[in-house]
């Protein structure tokens, strides 16, 4: 039971990262990124390669932060001065670039097999204490991503995102650039998820191309949106619940033993569409928020 | 001779795929002009008309107009659905969140069809004709019913679009929402209509795309990037941009096949997509849209 509550937290953490890396670019900068998991796969692959080429766990993290946070410039660059909803649609394209790269590049990737055998740190302390210190470094790498976040949010730069998000002709009036404080947002959003990824990619141990479907994407933007877009306590509550509901509907078999596990990822997928109508219809500040939080 | 028999038929093929990217496309921009956002649940109306088209044959319907009106009436049902439930009571509301509304609009749907109908590809098999030859051109006379009949949908369309009175109220909306309702359009009859059209059109490109291809829950999914990057193309909120659109694109991707192979298709949508963002964002047809 101790083995599945940490497992589930080692998940929440993983998904608080990329909650957070969309609310600096959608709750605090007004980016829409449709393509959340293409920066984690990029991160959890460029992590994986690097980690099997026996580099140290560090250099490969590092490497899978920063991957996709260069990846994301160009396609900003391309799409910042357009209408909002380019930078949709293209980071979805790039996603899903990203993914059939991997099925194909075999030689790389090892296509739709998979990477398996990528070291986990601190394996060798066994079993369940392995597990223990792998959440310390989910939580440490969480609490290192909240402070910073905290400190660009309220840094004059945080307030100048939150300008663009609101009003970008009165920031264009100041001689402010939202070209380069929306760059910057991508950047690191970006590099948060390719954390988010390396993480994830370091604790299964193995990478597939069916663990960066686009639905993932969408899974964070439900999780966004239950928390209340624009608050970092708003993201740790989205993904709790995220994962709550998640792994919730594993026992749905428990109840009703019919249902294969292939109509159980159909029931999975409804539930997070009719979700997302739901909360967008109703509660469109959070389950918790109000308007005049915003 | 043979190597040229086999481009030809690479084209003739990505005429059809590419007038099935066409038809989504318009639909995407039928909506865009009118309601400013990106429809993400387009592909999944289309995978809903194949699957209607598919159901009737199933319940021993060979006759393929029948299947067509089958299509229809499910393109229509879920559009018009997604629209009188959904898309309405946002209105006034920011794009993302028509947008996030359209993507669970996409997973509820394909989820429900997933659920009853299984991930097996299907068929929607139809007589077998002869081939035929046109100018030492062996074709497959399907291949020219199916591109007639979205040649057919989108004259049709655009024939509403541009001289009918319904039409021209749709284009008073596009144009100016506020002075239209001001002027005494009726918004809510206008935009019932423009749903059933985007039923209409994607119901008969999804039943065009199951015959020509296979029938699958993922089916809407696959067409849609190519779809947006058409509409993107044309340019945005242009009707006849879009189909044309759809068919360069279509048959970029079927001869990009023999080079990158068929996994790519996509791929290839995507990088035409970023070289018209990158030397002509406003696409070939549309006007400039640039951050206000």
């Amino acid at each position: 039971m101790i083995a599945y509550v940490v497992a589930i937290l080692i998940i929440v953490g993983i998904y608080m990262l990329l909650t957070v890396s969309l609310d600096l670019q959608y709750g605090y900068t007004g980016l829409i990124n449709f393509g959340l998991v293409g920066f984690f796969a990029l991160g959890a692959y460029g992590s994986s390669l690097l980690s099997l080429a026996d580099y140290p766990f560090l250099i490969s993290v590092i490497f899978g932060i920063f991957l996709p946070a260069f990846a994301v410039l160009p396609l900003g660059l391309l799409t910042l001065r357009l209408r909002e909803d380019y930078l949709a649609i293209v980071t979805l394209g790039f996603s899903e670039t990203v993914r059939l790269l991997i099925v194909n590049e075999d030689w790389l990737t090892n296509g739709t097999l998979g990477l398996p055998g990528i070291p986990r740190p601190f394996s060798d302390l066994g079993g369940q204490l392995s597990d223990w210190a792998f959440l310390a470094i989910v939580v440490s790498c969480n609490i290192i991503v909240f402070f910073l976040i905290r400190i660009v949010l309220t840094s004059p730069f945080g307030r100048l995102l939150q300008a663009v998000r609101d009003n970008e002709v009165t920031v264009v009036s100041l001689g402010k650039s939202p070209l380069r404080a929306k760059m910057r947002a991508l950047f690191m959003g970006a590099g948060i998820a390719g954390l988010a990824g390396a993480l994830y990619a370091h604790y299964i141990t193995y990478v597939t191309p069916d663990q960066v479907l686009p639905l993932m994407t969408f899974y964070v933007w439900t999780a966004l949106i239950l928390g209340g877009v624009g608050s970092l306590r708003g993201c740790f509550v989205g993904a709790f619940l995220l994962v709550f509901i998640l792994e919730g509907t594993r026992f749905v078999r428990d109840i009703f033993p019919g249902i294969f596990v292939v109509e159980m990822a159909s029931v999975r997928l409804a539930l997070v569409g009719l979700l997302l109508i739901l909360v967008i219809l109703y509660r469109p500040y959070g389950i918790f928020g109000s308007p005049s939080r915003k | 001779m043979g190597s040229e028999a086999y481009y030809i038929n690479l084209i003739v093929n990505g005429v059809v795929e590419g007038l099935v990217i066409g038809l989504s496309a318009l639909a995407i921009n039928l909506v865009f002009a009118v309601s400013r956002f990106p429809n993400a649940a387009t592909g999944d109306f289309l995978t809903v008309g194949a699957y209607a088209g598919f159901g009737a044959q199933q319940l021993g319907m060979d006759n393929v107009i029948v299947q067509a009106l089958f299509a229809i009436m499910a393109g229509v049902a879920v559009s018009l659905t997604s629209y009188w439930a959904i898309f309405r009571k946002l209105a006034g509301r920011p794009m993302v969140a028509f947008l996030l509304a359209s993507i669970g609009i996409a997973f509820f749907s394909r989820s429900v069809l997933s659920f009853f109908v299984g991930h097996e590809p299907q068929f929607i098999r139809l007589p077998m004709r002869p081939l035929i030859e046109i100018a030492g051109m062996r074709l497959q006379i399907m291949d020219l019913w199916l591109a007639l009949v979205a040649a057919i949908t989108v004259a049709i369309a655009l024939i509403v679009l541009h001289w009918t009175p319904i039409g021209r109220r749709m284009r008073a909306i596009s144009d100016n929402s506020v002075l239209a309702q001001a002027s005494g359009i009726r918004s809510q009859r206008v935009m019932v209509t423009l749903w059933a059209m985007v039923g209409v059109v994607t119901g008969i490109a999804g039943l065009i795309f199951g015959i020509k291809a296979t029938v699958s829950p993922e089916l809407g999914w696959d067409v849609l990037l190519p779809s947006f990057a058409a509409a993107i193309l044309g340019g945005v909120g242009s009707a006849g941009g879009a189909v044309l659109a759809g068919v360069v694109l279509g048959v970029l991707q079927e001869l990009s096949t023999p080079v990158l192979g068929f996994s790519y298709k996509v791929v290839v949508s995507f990088g035409v997509l970023l070289l018209i963002l990158l030397f002509r964002p406003q696409g070939l047809f549309g006007r400039r849209e640039l951050v206000r």
